[in-house]
């Protein structure tokens, strides 16, 4: 039942953001909900990746308690038990492709990699959600809206392509615009993402891992004294 | 078999924040340190092969935090511990199952991360559920489950782990009579391969079965160290 309700999320998110573009915003574009599957999707692996990731130690508590074993394996196991329901989300991408007949174009050879950098994206922000959950537990929910606003700091409700000079650079900052052009280039617009859509959020996901995996190892000796 | 557990200075440190909250090392540099207190202090001991040793003290005495650092489960702050021998435990009271899982998902789950082989551990599930006499309970999620249950349930995993060294804390005394009996003979049989059974608890009646020596903790530190019935009688008359 929750597992369905996971699934079912993002098909609820781009009912309400389409109704939002298309009514409320008044700009329709190009196969709007397809544009908008693109931004969902890959964001829904980052924001159930790091909404389990905070409780993850806390919540293995018993096990943590009872045996040694590798507690790196706790933030790996959170992104890639996401990463298995996340392979459902696709379906709305192919729905939305076939309401707007949109075909697969040979782009599509680009989607391993965009899954490998939204992976790599996910796992870098799960070490850091699992710390910063067990040292500021009651700033959880804080952890999450801060990474829901990263969802509407990015070209999430509308494309990239159509901001322009400061703003359109500024928006590269955020990880997650590298990742929402590189899903539309492969689904939508069927052409090769640039490089930097798919170096930068690799790069920040990879960063992140490069800084927190080792406070993390350090950190892990003291995770039974913590969730006790 | 040639297990053995050595403890020298052994130190365990707790940090405070100023609201009394545990915190680690490094949260403890970002937030205000309150206070720090020593669950374990400059503990030593030595365990060999074929010994059966009972925790005893009062409640806070650190006969947990010990069983936690031979587990592995606690890295010394100072000093060291060095074991020898596979370890199976059973050291808190939920015994190391998570109540979102159903006991087979559980078992599972224990067995790989005990070491066994993810087929072996598989196979092993029938057996498993046979052992801890919990039948149809078994593919019912753990939150269902009474303490006692729980305990079989951790107990068993951690039998079919093969263990040198076997570590019990009180979560033993959720256990009925008949489930007591087989840790027991589960004790009994480690001990005569050259195995360690660690126990603490205030249940000294089902200590005394399988251990001969006790250690008695008082505030993180031995206070008495040698055969079980002249311990418990020191600590007896100091209580």
């Amino acid at each position: 039942m929750f597992a369905t309700g996971l699934m079912l999320e993002p098909f609820a998110l781009l009912g309400i953001y389409l109704v939002f573009v298309a009514v409320v915003l008044n700009r329709p574009g190009t196969a709007t909900g397809l544009s908008l599957a693109c931004a969902v999707v890959p964001f829904q692996l980052v924001i159930t990746t790091v909404t389990n990731a905070l409780p993850s130690i806390t919540t293995r508590r018993s096990i943590i308690l009872n045996m040694t074993f590798n507690r790196v394996l706790i933030p790996i196991a959170t992104t890639l038990t996401e990463v298995a329901v996340f392979g459902a989300s696709f379906l709305l991408i192919a729905l939305m492709m076939a309401i707007y007949g949109v075909g697969p174009t040979s782009s599509i050879a680009w989607l391993p990699i965009a899954l490998a950098v939204n992976v790599i994206l996910a796992l870098g922000l799960a070490f850091p959600a699992a710390l910063f959950g067990l040292w500021f537990r009651e700033l959880r929910v804080f952890a999450i809206s801060f990474i829901r606003t990263l969802f509407f700091l990015a070209p999430s409700l509308v494309p990239h392509s159509v901001t322009s000079g400061v703003a359109y650079n500024l928006l590269k900052l955020n990880p997650l615009t590298g990742l929402f052009d590189t899903y539309r280039d492969v689904f939508l617009y069927g052409r090769t993402p640039p490089a930097w859509a798919l170096l930068y959020p690799a790069g920040f996901g990879l960063l992140l891992l490069a800084v927190t995996l080792p406070v993390y190892r350090r950190e892990q000796h003291q995770f039974a004294k913590v969730v006790e | 078999m040639s297990a053995t557990i050595e403890a020298q200075g052994l130190g365990i440190r707790f940090l405070f924040d100023r609201e009394r909250r545990v915190i680690t090392p490094i949260l403890g540099k970002l937030r205000r340190r309150g206070s720090e207190a020593w669950g374990l202090h400059e503990l030593n001991v030595e365990i060999r092969g074929g010994e059966g040793i009972a925790l005893i003290g009062r409640s806070g005495s650190g006969k947990t935090t010990l069983l936690r650092a031979i587990a592995g489960v606690l890295v010394p702050d100072v000093g060291s511990v060095t074991v020898h021998g596979r370890v199976g435990s059973l050291l808190s009271v939920d015994a190391g199952v998570m109540s979102v899982l159903t006991g087979r998902e559980n078992a599972l789950l224990r067995a790989v991360l005990v070491g066994l082989p993810r087929a072996e551990a598989r196979a092993a599930l029938e057996e498993i559920r046979e052992r801890t006499g919990l039948g149809a309970y078994f593919d019912r999620p753990v939150s269902s489950y009474s303490l006692g249950m729980r305990a079989r349930l951790g107990f068993v995993v951690a039998e079919r782990a093969d263990p040198e060294i076997l570590l019990l804390d009180e979560v033993h005394e959720a256990l009925d009579h008949d489930f007591r009996r087989i840790v027991a003979e589960c004790a009994h049989t480690i001990l005569q391969s050259g195995g360690i059974v660690v126990a603490a608890g205030h249940d000294h009646e089902m200590l005394k079965r399988f251990c001969a020596r006790a250690l008695w903790l008082d505030r993180g530190s031995v206070r008495a160290d040698g055969p079980f019935d002249e311990v418990r009688s020191a600590y007896l008359e100091a209580a």
